[in-house]
């Protein structure tokens, strides 16, 4: 195996070890946000509240299931949005420019699609 | 309380069978929202987007560590499916729900019918497979690149095999890069309007018409999957389709189901599995076109 062959490997072993570690983060987060969903007797069919990124954080602090719920939530969709960006990292070092192309493409592609809810109203907005 | 283990249990039994059946739980999360919540359709592709990436995610760390999936080929078909998860997220919410339900219940249908293909013509338990049957043999990478640069005239030509070198593995030449795009970006499409991985669309044609090995088409895949239902996942997430009181429990059933999945998959018997998921598949697709109409 070449010297590139072996760093090649380490590199998608690194990135391996971080989707697990970051899916069980989410996980984590999600079921501390179910037991205290059911631990106050919340039923799922009562209707969450709207997502408000203001009120995540002091929602930790009271022990708000829903916030636990959004910051995992968010946490799993941003989990491989952060592998690619760790990939694109890592390709530049090793000059691989056409994977750095790619990677900034669906990065650049995740942006538009926040955009586009932006730019019809409907972020943060229910039923937009 | 009971509502909230119920959809746990039920996320359980997806990711239990898509673990099992080589499935995304998504073709199941879907229906069980639906039919057995009564949630909008929109409402449970949004849940089921999310559950994907979280099982998808689990399953490619440990693909990548592995060395299983082919990291460059997945990241360069993904920024093909990110954008036809653009194109499926934005007219998801330009469709008509009933649209939609009699997609899923043709897609439910598809895979029923593959799936009882598949048995008619699948040796008997035991027998191996050749995981390399679309990846037949072919010139090493390296022999391509050589090839492509010892001829000056084919330039054009030898850069396309230089690219196509790059994404292969150090036992197959991957090829027909062009379909692969469409496929992929097809494949974005798909999962965005109907809330599944598009593993169904995107292991075939890496392995089919790329000539990738099965084994690696599928870890490649679930790499993929992830950026897939993120592009249109955060679509939903901003709409406001995503409700965390079912999205959590769900998720979580789902995540515990695969896990449980993936360690009893030895000892259990897939061809009778199999046939009763063709005919919960075939029940179900009979009950989403009925919601339809």
């Amino acid at each position: 195996m070449t010297t590139r062959e072996v760093r090649r490997r380490a590199f998608e072993a690194r990135i391996g070890r971080w989707l697990i570690l970051v899916t069980y983060l989410s996980v984590t987060l999600l079921l501390t946000g179910v037991v205290l969903m059911i631990a106050t007797g919340i039923s799922p069919l009562d209707g969450g509240p709207v997502l408000d990124p203001a009120t995540l954080i002091a929602g930790l602090a009271s022990l708000d299931p829903a916030a636990f719920l959004w910051i995992g939530l968010m946490a799993v969709i941003a989990t491989p949005v952060t592998r690619v960006i760790a990939a694109a990292v890592g390709f530049a070092r090793t000059g691989e420019w056409m994977l750095v192309a790619a990677a900034l493409g669906i990065l650049a592609t995740i942006i538009a699609s926040i955009a586009s809810v932006a730019l019809t109203g409907g972020l943060f907005d229910p039923g937009a | 309380m009971i509502v909230g283990l119920l959809m746990i249990a039920g996320g359980a039994a997806a990711g239990i069978f898509g673990s099992l059946l080589g499935l995304g739980g998504g073709i199941l999360i879907v229906p069980l929202l639906t039919i057995g919540f009564g949630l909008d359709l929109r409402a449970a592709v949004g849940v089921s987007l999310v559950c994907v990436i979280m099982t998808s995610s689990a399953a490619a760390g440990v693909y990548l560590e592995r060395h299983v999936a082919n990291l460059r080929l997945g990241m360069t078909l993904e920024l093909f499916t990110a954008i036809g998860a653009l194109i499926g997220g934005s007219i998801a919410f330009l469709l008509d729900e009933r649209l939609l339900s009699v997609l899923f219940a043709g897609l439910l249908l598809y895979v029923a019918f593959s799936m009882a293909r598949a048995r008619v013509t699948t040796p008997a338990p035991g027998a191996t497979t050749d995981t390399a049957a679309a990846g037949e043999p072919v010139a090493a990478p390296d022999d391509a690149v050589q090839a492509a640069t010892t001829d000056p005239g084919a330039l054009a030509v030898g850069r396309r095999e230089a690219i196509l070198a790059e994404l292969s593995g150090s036992d197959y030449v991957v090829r027909n890069l062009g379909r692969g795009i469409v496929g992929s970006t097809g494949a974005g499409v798909v999962s965005a309007l109907l809330g599944i991985g598009g593993g169904i669309i995107k292991v075939p044609l890496m392995h089919l018409a790329m000539g990738v090995p099965l084994r690696t088409a599928a870890a490649t895949s679930n790499l993929m999957i992830g950026i897939t239902a993120a592009a249109s996942a955060v679509i939903y997430l901003l709409r406001g389709e995503i409700d965390p009181y079912v999205a959590g429990p769900t998720a979580i059933g789902v995540f515990l189901g695969a896990t449980i999945g993936s360690r009893i998959a030895p000892r259990v018997n897939v061809r009778w599995l199999q046939l009763a998921f063709i005919v919960v598949l075939g029940v179900t697709a009979v009950q989403m076109l009925a919601r339809a109409i």
